[in-house]
């Protein structure tokens, strides 16, 4: 049994890197407005469509196809934030997260409605796992497409640590998340910096929704499959915290893949649920968070 | 005084008034009929030619006359594939629509989950899940079911992969109703054949990856691995196993086996799956009309909903009413051997005005049930995955 750990830890590891993207951009919706955005799921499956239609329909390598589904996710973020979600918004950060819940099932539904519930792949070549041997440690294997994923989210991550870091826009979406009021008084356009939290969280979302799809099957259900797992890692996290939702990701991917060790497979989704319940009774604010939520 | 007190029963007489004609229309309105199929969710690429196949045999009825004078009205809902929104569907369907039968249940779990409000409600249940438990279930005859359950279905599968030499079979198996089922009967009949089960890992078809699963199957290098799976897991774990190296034997049911998975997962990653399914009855006339109406080969769901409405409706018209009851009483009475034998409804109401016997065969075989309500035999194809498209490999 615990030989099989090291192929479990890298397994967990690049689940953890795929998961991250979304992570992220759940987090920074939430980091810029205060509220849980659920309609992430839809929004992943809806950049895993589109990145599917680049790649097949018009015929654009892997890497254009993310940026084409980080594009298109990231404008179905901020139409529908200003459609539905920003109505809402006085009203309390609790209905305009359950209309979110709404939202994503008519967001899933509209892509099954054009697409079908067929399961699709990407026109990407299937690659044989490379096998590693480890010394004492065994032998493992780790796929390359999970790799080049892997390299895909680390160069998202960047980007956006690069922007918000270095940038006066990314500077200015932080001053907001840190202290609304406060950056109000600076003269910050709250409304601009809400569309632009939506439009890159969205974006995120959608660019990882089709790391996730690359490496299994596109179909409606893609964005809602993840869904928890996302949750759970920006929630362990600490919910509005970038670095946070990277850490959580790997907690709750390392976490779900060594379950297998103790558990039956069929209790994995549970270890994101459980992975919530400890860190909201210890450490209500999440790993890296700054504040309770 | 007396004035508001009229008033307070003209109101009542109103508000009751919907009711009274709903009463009636209850007996000599139109029949009302339901089919509860997978929309969405993992069947979803099963539930649309379901219901364009049942709503072709009612328009056919309804152009020939209706059942018993009266008209069929089809209300269909989607049950998501999902337990928790069948219930819902199926609440709706008996307690505002008053239908007398639900039609097409699909997945095992939902069929389980709406069982116990059928049975309660005298509503007929005529269902295409397979799970062994669906018809042990206390439902005093208000379930029938045309897929052969479990146990028949594991055991051919057994006795083809025994035949076929495989010495060693691991199983992963989506998490169902009857995932366990399946691999005990499937382990029991390997045993006879003089091959022999590894092992199962039961997975959760909602995650993403199955690398782990995988590895744990592989790690007892079995000759092949029976994949019980949904359409959508299984293309997870077919481009895994391909990425993993595996040469062995792979093998599935047909229904998860579609020709959007080749599609799906491309032709280098399915070729040599096998997947194997109760075959309908590719010779009947009503199998040939199922093919035109859905312009491919129509899959077994379609051909069994087409014979669930046709005996639906026969056993109606047999019984003279249409209550659910009804159709509990007559169903197997329609599939009388000794009567003339039908193939499709209109034929059969013909025959059963005229004073007659009937035996209907349908699209998906003999439809002839059990006491418990499974149904006693029907034919197996296997096929076989190869440069993209599947090849029949054999019919039992």
């Amino acid at each position: 049994m615990i030989g099989d750990f090291p192929q479990l830890l890298i397994n967990g590891l690049l689940a953890g890197t795929q998961l991250a993207v979304p992570a992220i951009g759940f987090t920074t919706v939430f980091a810029v407005l205060r509220f849980p955005n659920f309609a992430v799921a839809s929004h992943a499956t809806i950049g895993a469509y589109a990145g599917y239609l680049a790649n097949t329909a018009l015929g654009l390598p892997a890497g254009a196809a993310l940026l084409v589904a980080f594009l298109v996710a990231g404008a179905f973020g901020v139409a529908s934030d200003e459609i539905v979600l920003r109505r809402l918004r006085t009203a309390g950060p609790l209905t305009v997260a359950i209309a979110s819940v709404a939202l994503t099932i008519v967001l899933e539904n509209a892509v099954r409605f054009a697409f079908g519930n067929d399961p699709r792949g990407y026109d990407l070549a299937v690659l044989r796992d490379w096998r590693v041997d480890l010394g004492w440690l065994g032998r493992v294997r780790i796929g390359p497409q999970q790799v080049i994923n892997a390299g895909a989210a680390a160069i998202a991550m960047a980007v956006l640590f690069g922007f918000l870091g270095f940038t006066r826009t990314g500077k200015m979406m932080r001053a907001v998340a840190d202290n609304p009021i406060l950056a109000a008084l600076k003269g910050i356009n709250a409304e601009t910096v809400a569309r632009l939290a939506n439009f890159i969280g969205m974006g995120l979302a959608g660019y990882g929704g089709m790391l996730i799809a690359m490496d299994t099957a596109v179909d409606p259900l893609t964005g809602f499959r993840v869904m928890l797992s996302i949750f759970a890692a920006a929630v362990v996290g600490g919910l509005g915290s970038i670095p946070g939702a990277v850490l959580g990701a790997f907690v709750i991917g390392v976490g779900e893949e060594l379950s297998v060790l103790v558990f039956d497979p069929t209790y994995r989704t549970a270890v994101g649920f459980f992975a919530i319940l400890i860190v909201l009774t210890l450490r209500p604010r999440g790993l890296l968070g700054e504040r309770a939520v | 005084m007396t004035l508001r007190l009229r008033r307070r029963t003209a109101l009542l007489g109103g508000l009751a008034a919907p009711f009274v004609s709903r009463l009636a229309a209850a007996q000599t309105g139109p029949i009302r009929l339901g089919t509860l199929t997978p929309q969405t969710g993992a069947g979803g690429p099963y539930g649309p030619p379901m219901v364009k196949t049942v709503q072709s045999v009612v328009a056919e009825i309804n152009a020939a006359g209706g059942v018993l004078g009266r008209k069929i009205e089809l209300v269909s809902e989607d049950d998501e594939t999902n337990p928790d929104s069948a219930v819902r569907a199926a609440r709706k369907l008996i307690d505002v629509e008053k239908v007398s039968a639900i039609i097409g249940t699909w997945a095992s779990a939902v069929t389980t989950a709406v069982a116990p409000l059928c049975w309660e409600n005298k509503v007929m249940l005529f269902t295409v899940s397979g799970a062994d438990s669906i018809t042990k279930l206390p439902h005093n005859g208000y379930i029938i079911r045309t897929q052969p359950n479990t146990y028949l279905q594991s055991g051919m599968a057994a006795q083809f992969l025994a035949k076929s030499g495989a010495k060693s079979v691991f199983a992963l198996s989506a998490q169902t109703p009857f995932a366990v089922d399946s691999y005990n009967r499937l382990a029991d009949v390997l045993a006879a054949g003089g091959a022999k089960a590894l092992g199962d890992v039961i997975y959760d078809p909602a995650k993403t990856s199955f690398r782990s699963e995988i590895d744990q199957a592989l790690k007892t290098k079995p000759d092949a691995l029976f994949l019980n799976s949904y359409t959508p897991d299984l293309a997870v774990i077919l481009r895994e196993l391909y990425r993993a190296g595996y040469e062995g034997k792979k093998f599935t049911y047909g229904y998860a086996a579609n020709a959007k998975l080749i599609e799906s997962v491309g032709a280098e990653v399915a070729e040599g799956l096998i997947s194997f399914a109760p075959s309908p009855d590719l010779d009947s006339p009503s199998y040939a009309k199922i093919k035109a109406l859905l312009g491919n080969e129509p899959d077994p769901y379609s051909c069994q909903v087409y014979d669930h409405i046709s005996l639906a409706a026969l056993a109606i018209a047999k019984a003279g009413a249409a209550s659910g009851l009804a159709i509990h009483d007559s169903v197997r009475a329609v599939g009388n051997p000794a009567g003339t034998k039908v193939t499709d409804a209109v034929a059969g109401l013909k025959l059963l005005a005229a004073g007659k016997d009937v035996n209907f065969e349908g699209a998906s075989g003999p439809c002839k049930f059990t006491a418990l309500g499974d149904i006693e035999g029907c034919r197996f194809r296997f096929d076989i995955a190869e440069k993209g498209k599947y090849r029949l490999l054999s019919l039992i």
